[in-house]
């Protein structure tokens, strides 16, 4: 709850800010004779005060941090003084001594700011709007005051921290493009827009978090998006109140119908070529300042089965694969639970060959097969959450460690069975095949209510947890589009891109759970005749 | 009614289905053998033939009217304070047909899976995954019940592997029973059949032209009387006249001799997908339960009335003990019900055009 409470006093802050500039909005107009303003008015940025006064009061503005620096230069052209103000830490001094100080000093002595804006730079502007001082410097503008404070000029001199385009490490494919998202959100619609080069891509920025003014830059097809989608999508975010808006994590969870259910509902990805597929399908993609992951929406649950990759294989293969995925994520949250079901109660299940190898295998574990699958699901989560905090080069001795050393010596000290082991592995295997790494981590917690209710009803208490758990999928939906679709409710001709991949050339339709506006795909790839 | 709430009538296809086929097809051949012998097959096409007539009924009387459920129009029929009288009874009569759906999960599960298990516990754990599946709308629902219904096919095949080991002879002579006793027996296979009646909830939901809709449940209760009948007849040329009598769940028992190469004890995996079916007539029983109580109680949403309706259900269930007690339950229950869901709506039905008439009559004078 404290994450959407309005703090009081920033908002009184903030009206009194407003309140000011109307006031003040009357005699700007007028000339500034009268620049020395009345002290009380002194901690407020306002149009009529001296240059002096202005520079004073934002400096109080950002509680005299001490990366604010003001700069006077003298101008060439009638030796006034202006004022440079930014924040050292954020810009790019370089470049504003290549955009600003070098041209200005290059030129016609008769040149001043204002003709300065027209001819030199289109990065610099005229700004008259002064509530905006603070926005603007804390996004890297410098801002240039003259004596004439009725207006003031802005540069934008960001310093450039990005990091190359590389390919997103959690989401690699064989074949295809290996170019990846970074942190800069211009770099990535860049990458986006290079793929999809239409007029109808919309970008749309918003911008949450009173403290952190997070950037998010909605993109979506004007033609093919459902503008119902769209406004709600849109209407969630706005409805955001919070001083902080760090990461893409909060912001899903603040825009997401259900909050209490294991499934994400927006598919996060670092792929370019992924996102771009999916603004084509009519989703919404939303990018986020400073960081690479982008989210897509509204989502099925069959989107996080899809892969690039399957797009770059002949479409049999890409179809095989595509059922191999949906066919591990059973693995994953049943196989233990099947395993702890049999062993426990149903051995009469499995054929009579395999009942003497079973036993030979059982005979002289001390614990419960519940224990013994729990202790060593644990174990590999262990290990897998080590492995990520680890650098590379430790990361091989952990595998060596977890996989070679506890699995072998915990079956030869006779802790545990190998058919566990066997069953353990496979599972942990199967729930690393999912291609979205929030699916995987939603399959790896599912089968832990699975085991113990396998070990208190067996084969019933399996059937029951699937109920529930397709029971849910049914009624979860994805910014009002049902999240188990095509198959609840279920459309014949939606399938073709879900549990099978069929050719390009049948793809001629969009999937109709999301609503798009135009539902054809006006694909005609295969116009010539067969001979 | 929101009309976000609305089914497609495929969809009501799918809804009738699940709810018709559930704790009965284990039985039913068993049951109709006791009473028509090798003819029981031909007790339960006429027993089909019987429900076409309630399911008109139900049809017709929700086109009189439309977007309404039994207990909206109840009283508009019979008049308030007699409409509440019976809405009440109603609703008692799906409490107990969600009691003995209960009564005969618990007494299968209690002999082929959970032998020492406390009957509270096996009752407790179907009925609170059914009131969860039930706190949300119709359209959720009938989207559930038709993505289950592929299993159909599962259990379709496991019967029909059967075929591999079958004498018709057992089947003949046709029509030995006589006539009579082949009446007799429908009346059994009725009881097994219901599920139809969920019709005067889920029509209420449903889009689309009243003729298709009259299809959708005409067909279903179609499917499912050729379905139950299919796997009468397998059980009755799989055994002879003499096994049958002595085998009170036939289907499991012959199940139980298939073994595959990597499978053996199929009854086991059948029992695992015929409890998805008897969830699934749960569901829609404990949603029209649910409706009804809300509509009795006047709540704003049948969600509330879920928790109650589920625990109250499955405490009841728990109270028969011994396996006689089971039987006179479910046999009283079983007649009871089939008064309320298959000659309730025709008579209410009568009653409707009679009042109809009248009103116009009064209009014209």
């Amino acid at each position: 709850m404290t994450f959407f409470k309005k703090p009081k006093k920033l908002l009184e802050q903030k009206n009194t800010v407003n309140e000011d500039n109307i006031k003040g909005s009357g005699p700007s107009s007028q000339s500034n004779i009268d620049t020395n303003s009345p002290s009380e008015q002194d901690d407020t940025i306002n149009q009529n005060q001296s240059i002096d006064d202005l520079l004073k009061s934002i400096e109080k503005s950002f509680s005299s941090s001490e990366d604010l620096m003001t700069h006077w230069i003298e101008m060439p052209a009638d030796k006034s003084k202006v004022a440079l103000i930014f924040l050292d830490s954020i810009i790019d001094k370089q470049k504003l001594q290549d955009l600003i100080l070098n041209p200005l000093f290059e030129l016609d002595k008769g040149i001043d700011l204002h003709t300065f804006e027209q001819v030199i730079n289109i990065d610099f502007r005229k700004q008259t709007d002064f509530s905006k001082i603070q926005e603007l410097l804390l996004q890297s503008y410098t801002l240039i005051f003259t004596k004439d404070t009725n207006c003031f000029f802005s540069v934008f001199t960001p310093v450039k921290t990005e990091r190359d385009i590389a390919e997103p490490d959690n989401e690699a494919v064989i074949r295809g493009s290996h170019e990846g998202f970074i942190e800069s959100m211009s770099t990535n619609i860049a990458l986006i827009r290079k793929r999809l080069k239409s007029p109808k891509l919309v970008v749309k920025y918003l911008k949450v978090g009173k403290e952190t003014h997070t950037n998010i830059a909605m993109l979506y097809m004007s033609d093919i998006a459902n503008p119902e989608v769209l406004h709600e999508i849109e209407g969630r975010i706005t409805s955001i109140e919070a001083d902080a808006v760090m990461t893409p994590g909060n912001i899903e969870e603040s825009i997401e119908d259900k909050t209490f259910s294991l499934f994400p509902q927006t598919l996060s990805t670092e792929r370019p070529d992924r996102v771009a597929a999916n603004l084509m399908e009519g989703r919404v993609a939303l990018l986020y300042d400073s960081s690479p992951t982008v989210n897509l929406a509204p989502v099925n649950f069959f989107v996080f089965y899809q892969t690039p990759d399957d797009y770059n294989k002949r479409w049999m293969l890409g179809s095989f694969y595509r059922m191999i995925r949906l066919f591990s994520f059973y693995i994953a949250i049943g196989l233990p639970a099947f395993y702890i079901a049999i062993v426990s109660f149903h051995y009469e299940v499995i054929p009579s060959a395999l009942i003497l190898l079973m036993k030979s295998s059982l005979e002289n574990i001390p614990y419960p097969p519940l224990f013994e699958a729990l202790v060593m699901e644990l174990t590999i989560e262990l290990i897998r959450e080590a492995a990520i905090r680890l650098p590379t080069r430790i990361g091989s001795t952990i595998a060596i460690v977890g996989g070679l050393v506890i699995g072998d010596a915990v079956v030869k000290a006779g802790l545990i069975s190998n058919l566990m082991i066997i069953v353990v592995a496979t599972t942990a295997i199967a729930a690393y095949t999912v291609p979205s790494n929030e699916m995987s981590l939603a399959v790896r917690l599912l089968r832990f209510p699975f085991m113990v209710a396998a070990a208190t009803f067996g084969f019933l208490g399996i059937v029951f947890g699937l109920i529930l758990m397709f029971f849910h999928l049914c009624r979860l939906y994805s910014f009002g589009t049902p999240y188990f679709a095509p198959l609840a409710p279920f459309k014949i001709g939606d399938l073709k891109d879900t549990i099978i991949r069929l050719p390009f050339f049948k793809m001629n339709s969009r999937p109709s759970d999301i609503n798009p506006i135009k539902k054809d795909e006006d694909n005609h790839t295969r116009k010539w005749e067969k001979s | 009614m929101n009309s976000s709430h609305t089914i497609t009538h495929r969809q009501l296809f799918f809804v009738i289905v699940q709810s018709q086929i559930g704790v009965g097809v284990l039985s039913l051949p068993y049951t109709l053998f006791a009473k028509a012998k090798t003819d029981g097959w031909i007790s339960l096409l006429l027993a089909g033939l019987f429900i076409q007539v309630s399911i008109l009924a139900i049809w017709k009387l929700c086109e009189l009217y439309p977007k309404q459920t039994i207990f909206d129009f109840m009283p508009k029929i019979v008049g308030t304070k007699l409409g509440v009288v019976l809405n009440a009874l109603f609703v008692v009569h799906l409490f107990s047909v969600c009691v003995v759906i209960l009564i005969l999960y618990n007494s299968i599960v209690s002999k082929w899976i959970f032998f020492q298990t406390p009957r509270l516990v096996v009752i407790l754990i179907l009925a609170l995954t059914c009131v969860y599946c039930i706190t949300c709308t119709a359209r959720e629902i009938a989207r559930f019940l038709m993505l289950v219904s592929p299993l159909l096919l599962v259990l379709f095949f496991f019967v029909a592997y059967a075929y591999s080991d079958v004498h018709l002879l057992y089947a003949f002579p046709v029509g030995a029973a006589g006539i009579k006793t082949i009446l007799s027996g429908s009346t059994d296979a009725l009881i097994s059949l219901l599920g139809f009646d969920t019709a005067l909830v889920f029509i209420a939901y449903t889009q689309g032209k009243s003729n298709s809709k009259l299809k959708a449940i005409s067909y279903a209760s179609l499917c499912v009387t050729l379905f139950y009948c299919f796997v009468t007849f397998t059980t009755y040329i799989f055994f002879n006249p003499v096994e049958i009598e002595i085998v009170p769940e036939p289907v499991l028992y012959m199940l139980k001799a298939f073994s595959f190469k990597i499978l053996e004890r199929t009854d086991l995996i059948f029992l695992s997908i015929w409890i998805v079916f008897v969830t699934t007539s749960l569901i829609s029983y404990f949603f029209f339960t649910a409706k009804g109580v809300q509509k009795l109680l006047k709540l704003n949403h049948h969600k509330s009335a879920a928790p109650y309706v589920g625990i109250i259900c499955a405490l009841i269930a728990s109270i028969p003990g011994s396996k006689l007690d089971v039987q006179l339950w479910s046999k009283l229950i079983g007649m009871s019900a089939l008064c309320c869901s298959a000659l309730f709506p025709i008579f209410l039905l009568l009653i409707a055009i009679i009042r109809k008439r009248k009103e116009k009559g009064a209009v014209s004078t």
